[in-house]
């Protein structure tokens, strides 16, 4: 009997997603302890054991696999308690990482107010190291050693705990950094080490070294926390090993997150297009976008003809992170959200939000500002007696009362207008995010479909899909839960990368070759060091192209394996032209580009997904509709009587026509007037327009 | 600039805040556009471009968060341009412009206008503008210190239809390419303007077609009245008065000696006169047209009034600028050369105004970003022996000003960007161009002194690979360091300042202190300092615990600390000698007091 835990650590909940040997799952949750996360996993374990009705060590026992979406290294990077860094730079360009290549972020042009990103190294540890290699990977200055041995005498001295190195052109030719590597390892073994050229071999210097100082400053604390967290697991009685999200969309040992903790940043919100893709299979569709609101915010993320979109050179809270990661774009927008009025008197909505404590006004904690979750309850569409299932009672005098004073009446508006208002400027808000992951990869957002995560998003998504031209909607029943759904089924990734610039015409077959190949052998080892057999082992590899001259790249996949012949470097050649075109308009298919990077992921397939079901449904008797409720539509010019569904009780198959509400436990679904939405069987809902 | 918006129809609040939301979506999509498909690295990595939205009149609707230099310009460069044609714009039209003279700002820059038509009419104007990396004349990359007229400067481009209901005039636009060096690169810029402005329109008609061409209209013209009222309410605030203030433009090499900026403020009530006065014009490369002094007075504002966004157009409303008579160095006029105006004397103008208003209204204290100096390189890169041409942002990086409660940042200006372009990855630049960076890094002692301190500038030292390489010196801020305010004052002068070496393979030093042209081969490096940013208040009031900080990160010496700021420190420590430093900060009170 073997069960399968996936745990997402989120601001306010953390979700549990637990599958029974028979394919089917469950969804629980729990407050969040932002303070200390172990103690949200207790609670959770207990709260799941009492539903599955078993013995918490008999489940622990029975348990093959536990996956963990941690938030304590972002956490570390957005409150900045990490930890005390140093780092060894080439000469003359330690301060990279404080010049931030002489840019100050738009959206900041005229705020003179705006203080510069908090250094995660102050410039007294970051120290230069005399030697030099240039562009061509010779070295031109050797390495001083004394340089390295007085820097780590002053890091003791300062009561450094972590230390990163990182030189100019190390990528080509690694022979310093790995010295000085060696040298702190035997000189200063208790310190947590980062080399640039063990998280990021590639190209640019800035990204590599703030990427290295991210992984640095976190490292130390995320290694802790698994240490706790895995041993509080084995002393509950578990035996397995626990694996970790990455924010490349894969799953990744202890160990290896332990080393590489720049890839546990963000990660929560990167299993959310995994856990689409299970629904997108089983309804045919491999075109998708996952929109997951939380509290504060909402993560918009896509699937394209079946693959996650993966970038690179992404912002986190300030720091540039030149690791691969699930292209997820972060809007402000969330159902905690305020409303507010700016200095020219026009309607905004966010980034600020009422957060868990007060809260939304509708909430009854004491909050007064209008919130996006208050602009649903003046609207009717959430359950007065039953929000975030029955924790709250919903406070609806005081969501009316936010509402029109912050709202209605300083703009002149009746009530449902400025609660209507409130949603509009939050779609303005998202339709831009959602413009950022499709039109501006180069896909049309009117030919995907929707899926909602988060509780909140399905009670406006057809607002939103209809905005947009979009006619389908997936609603997954476990939508509150969706990233430790997608945690849970995830396959392990890693990611291995190489640069080797040169123009197409002078590219060196043999040696991109054996690039590939080192690198892919270098993944199969370290799948199989994780216990995968050969069969379940897949490699994925891909070049980064661009035109010469251009400073970004296309990021093209080979669809080949093994050895490449010149025939098929033609054709990843054709396909960098075509996908140019998609995401830029044009292609100049005359002008032969250049390779930038290779890359290769190593997935070692779980087949979580394979076996997966459906949500396990209560045998429940009786009628669906449980009771009618006013609510508001801007097609009917006021407030009509709706049917509401106990999404509980509703049969597979079974079809609704709007106006109807669903209410599933944690997430609420409104059917718009022209929508009618249908359960299919994999405990999913799909709505159509 | 002054009209006032007739528009009398009532708007829909909600309406309003999801067009002025998709109006900066759009305008960013454009910029992000320009970015990713630029092919010169002073596009694609210096961000050395602007994009901005106007309406039918054309009034400018989003100003975003491009290059502040760049957008005032725009102004009246699109009311000129879409004047020029009269009544012969059909859809499809791109024009295409540099020219000073026709409003723009200086010839490296060209524009791309295209008009927006929804149900026949033109309701938006899109406008990008990108700094060429070569506009063709003696100099590769501009800026040749010796043109005594425009027309040794560069190509000048007045408004051509470059584009002509949806055709491409490919005999023009061979014409522009064919005058300018690295062509390829250049027609891959453009054809990344042209990208940008149909990126624009796609969500412009997007827009009108959803809330349709009457409520858009609306929304837009409410934006702009709310702009004007906002900023009309912060000119209010500040009591009536007329107020004179001068800065400096360095001679920086054409001998006739430093030449003085004249300003008048007058405000009354809720508007503001801005009157400027300069010297005739001279046979050197830094007049200004009216357009790009537009530009520099509008930014001086700004960084006083600091007013909230959203930003357009509405906001300069209040203002009344006048330029002084035609055929000045800030009004200048067709034969003057200018291809330095940009920076020099833009900054200067910018200087002028924001400080002759922070003199005459205490405590609203923004104090000044370093001046651009810097070397513009190129050659024949002898891996491919093609020719190349590069912006060196990493010489021009200078700190910026301090502000009531905030040091300035280091190596962020210079003042005429704000923070707007970029340097770029060195390694790249060492991959793309026969170079080597040595040294890239922060300056000690190079940051205005006060309680608020300005950013550090950086230092900046490049060799040649394998070649002989040209190098472009242009700029200034190599006399007069950026503007205190508050009462800031730096002891040490010359390490705030731009600076500009040649360093021979022996190690002996020749300080460049006037723009030139020279050739340097491997060996030989050419090293960098930029200006430091401006300070805000006196450096004696200065916590010593932030001067301790700077001291411990080298941005200040222990030296540094005792005589700008009178703390001392100890330099093993680094801690504050709490007692030694109240009798120093008490003596040198008393010399500030006796005038010392």
């Amino acid at each position: 009997m073997g069960y399968k835990l996936g745990i997402d650590t989120g601001g306010t909940f953390t979700d549990f997603v637990v599958f029974r040997e028979d394919g089917t799952w469950e969804l629980s949750k729990t407050a969040s302890t932002p303070e200390h996360p172990p103690k949200a996993i207790r609670e959770g374990l207990l709260q799941i054991c009492d539903g599955l009705k078993v013995d918490q060590k008999e489940f622990l026992a029975n348990c093959d696999y536990i996956i963990y979406g941690t938030t304590v290294g972002l956490n570390s990077l957005i409150q900045h308690k990490g930890a005390k860094l140093g780092l060894f730079c080439t000469k003359g360009h330690q301060d990279s990482l404080e010049l931030r290549l002489a840019h100050k972020e738009d959206g900041h042009r005229y705020d003179f107010y705006y203080p510069p990103a908090e250094m995660l190294v102050p410039r007294w540890l970051r120290i230069p190291v005399e030697e030099r290699v240039n562009a061509a990977g010779e070295v031109l200055t050797p390495l001083k050693e004394e340089d390295v041995r007085a820097g780590i005498q002053k890091f003791k001295e300062a009561g450094v705990d972590s230390v990163g190195v990182c030189f100019l052109w190390s990528f080509l030719n690694p022979t310093h950094e790995k010295r000085v590597g060696k040298i702190i390892r035997e000189e200063f073994p208790d310190a947590y080490l980062t080399l640039s050229v063990d998280v990021l071999p590639q190209i640019r210097e800035y990204t590599r070294v703030s990427t290295t100082a991210v992984n640095g400053f976190v490292g130390p604390v995320l290694r802790n926390s698994i240490q706790e967290i895995e041993s509080m697991l084995h002393d509950m009685g578990y035996r397995n090993p626990i694996r970790y999200m990455q924010c490349n969309g894969g799953i990744s040992s202890g160990d290896f997150i332990s080393r590489k903790a720049v890839y546990a940043i963000n990660s929560g919100p990167a299993a959310g297009p995994t856990a689409s893709l299970f629904f997108g299979e089983r309804a045919k569709l491999s075109n998708l976008l996952t929109l997951d609101m939380g509290g504060t915010s909402t993560d918009i993320s896509i699937v394209q003809d079946g693959q996650v979109d993966i970038v690179k050179n992404l912002e986190v809270e300030r720091y540039l992170l030149g690791i691969p990661l699930v292209n997820v774009v972060n809007i402000g927008a969330g159902g905690g959200s305020i409303a507010w009025l700016d200095a020219q008197r026009i309607l905004r909505v966010g980034p600020q939000s009422a957060e868990a404590i007060p809260g939304p006004a509708c909430y009854g904690q004491g909050g007064t500002e209008a919130t996006v979750t208050d602009a649903l309850s003046v609207l009717g569409y959430l359950n007065p007696d039953y929000l975030l299932g029955g924790a709250f009672k919903l406070d609806r005098d005081a969501a009316h009362r936010a509402v029109r004073e912050k709202v209605a009446e300083p703009l002149g508006l009746t009530m449902e207008r400025a609660a209507l208002g409130v949603f509009d400027v939050v779609n303005s808000n998202m339709i831009g995010g959602i413009r950022a992951v499709s039109v501006e990869r180069g896909y049309d957002p009117r030919d995907l479909v929707f899926v909602a995560g988060g509780g909140a998003t399905s009670a406006f998504l057809g607002r939103l899909a209809a905005d947009l031209d979009v006619k389908r909607v997936l609603i997954p029943k476990v939508a509150s839960g969706l990233c430790a759904f997608g945690e849970a089924i995830a396959d392990v990734k890693h990611s291995h990368m190489a640069t080797y610039i040169t123009h197409f015409s002078k590219l060196d077959l043999g040696r991109l070759n054996g690039i590939l190949s080192d690198l892919e052998s270098t993944g199969r080892k370290d799948l199989e060091g994780e216990g995968f057999s050969p069969e379940d082992i897949a490699i994925q590899r891909f070049m980064e192209i661009r035109y010469a001259d251009q400073i970004h790249e296309c990021t093209v996949p080979i669809p080949f394996q093994g050895e490449l012949s010149e025939e098929n470097v033609g054709k990843v050649k054709e396909l960098f032209h075509r996908r140019h075109e998609e995401i830029y308009t044009y292609c100049e298919p005359d002008n032969e580009p250049e390779l930038v990077n290779v890359e290769v992921n190593g997935i070692g397939l779980t087949r979580a997904s394979s076996r997966a079901v459906g949500q396990a449904q209560k045998k429940g008797a009786g009628e669906s509709v449980a009771a009618g409720r006013r609510a508001y539509f801007p097609e009917n010019k006021d407030y009509v009587e709706v049917p509401v569904y106990d999404g509980r009780h509703i049969k597979v198959g079974q079809s609704i026509t709007g106006p109807a509400i669903i209410e599933e436990p944690t997430t609420t679904i409104v059917v718009f007037p022209d929508w009618k939405i249908e359960l299919k069987p994999a405990s999913y809902y799909f709505m159509t327009r | 600039m002054s009209s006032q918006g007739k528009e009398k129809r009532k708007v829909d609040p909600i309406t309003l805040a999801v067009v002025r939301g998709s109006l900066e979506t759009t305008q960013r999509q454009m910029t992000l556009t320009m970015e990713r498909t630029g092919r010169s690295s002073v596009v694609a990595v210096s961000r050395d471009f602007s994009n901005a939205i106007f309406n039918w009149t054309p009034e400018m609707i989003v100003q975003g968060q491009d290059l502040p230099i760049h957008l005032g310009s725009l102004i009246l460069a699109t009311q000129t341009i879409s004047k020029y044609f009269k009544d012969n714009i059909e859809p499809g039209d791109v024009i295409i412009h540099n020219d000073p003279v026709y409003d723009g700002s200086h010839t490296l820059d060209w524009c791309q206008y295209k008009p927006v038509y929804f149900e026949n009419e033109i309701v938006f104007w899109l406008v990008s503008k990108g700094h060429m990396a070569d506009g063709g004349g003696p100099v590769p990359g501009g800026y040749n210190p010796d043109a005594t007229e425009i027309y040794a400067e560069s190509l000048r481009i007045p408004p051509i239809k470059i584009i002509e209901a949806g055709k491409l005039k490919k005999d023009l636009f061979n014409l522009l390419v064919t005058n300018v060096r690295t062509r390829e690169n250049i027609s891959g810029d453009l054809r990344a303007q042209l990208g940008a402005l149909r990126v624009g329109e796609r969500n412009l008609l997007a827009l009108l077609k959803k809330y349709g061409k009457e409520e858009v209209k609306a929304c837009v013209s409410e934006l702009l009245n709310l702009s004007e009222r906002h900023m009309r309410g912060l000119i209010q605030e500040l009591p009536d008065g007329v107020h004179r203030g001068q800065a400096m433009v360095e001679d920086i090499g054409h001998g006739l000696g430093d030449q003085p900026v004249d300003v008048e403020v007058e405000v009354e009530g809720d508007g503001m006169k801005i009157r400027l006065e300069a010297p005739p014009q001279i046979p050197f490369y830094t007049n200004s047209y009216r357009a790009n002094t537009t530009s520099a007075a509008y930014l001086g504002l700004v960084m006083f009034m600091k007013p909230e966004p959203p930003y357009n157009e509405g906001m300069y409303r209040p203002i009344e600028l006048d330029y002084g008579p035609h055929g000045t160095m800030v009004n200048a006029k067709e034969p003057a050369p200018h291809v330095a105006s940009t920076t020099c004397p833009a900054e200067t103008v910018t200087d002028a105004v924001r400080n002759t208003l922070a003199a005459a209204y205490p405590g609203r204290a923004s104090a000044g970003w370093g001046h651009c100096s810097a070397i513009n390189v190129s050659g024949i890169d002898p891996r491919s022996q093609a020719e190349y041409v590069h912006m060196m942002v990493s010489t021009l990086a200078c700190g910026a000003g301090a502000v009531e409660g905030l040091d300035g940042w280091h190596g962020v200006g210079p003042q005429a960007g704000l923070g707007g372009a970029t340097c770029g990855e060195q390694e790249q630049l060492e991959y793309g161009y026969p170079l080597i960076v040595h040294d890239y890094s922060i300056t000690k002692d190079s940051a205005a002194a006060g309680r608020f301190r300005g950013g550090c500038g950086v230092t900046c030292e490049v060799e040649p690979v394998g070649h002989e390489m040209t190098v472009v010196v242009w700029g200034e801020g190599r006399k007069y360091p950026a503007s205190n305010t508050e009462g800031a004052k730096s002891v040490w002068i010359d390490n705030k300042l731009c600076q500009v070496e040649l360093i021979n393979e022996d190690g002996s030093v020749e300080t460049i202190l006037e723009n030139k042209v020279l050739k340097i081969r491997p060996g030989q490096r050419i090293r960098t300092t930029s200006a430091g940013g401006g300070a805000v208040g006196p450096p004696l009031a200065r916590d010593p615990r932030a001067v301790a900080g700077d001291v411990l990160n080298e941005k200040v010496s222990v030296e540094g600390a005792r005589v700008e700021y009178g703390v001392v420190i100890d330099p093993k420590s680094h801690q504050v000698d709490e007692v030694a430093t109240t009798k120093l900060r008490a003596e040198s009170q008393d010399k500030v007091h006796h005038g010392l």
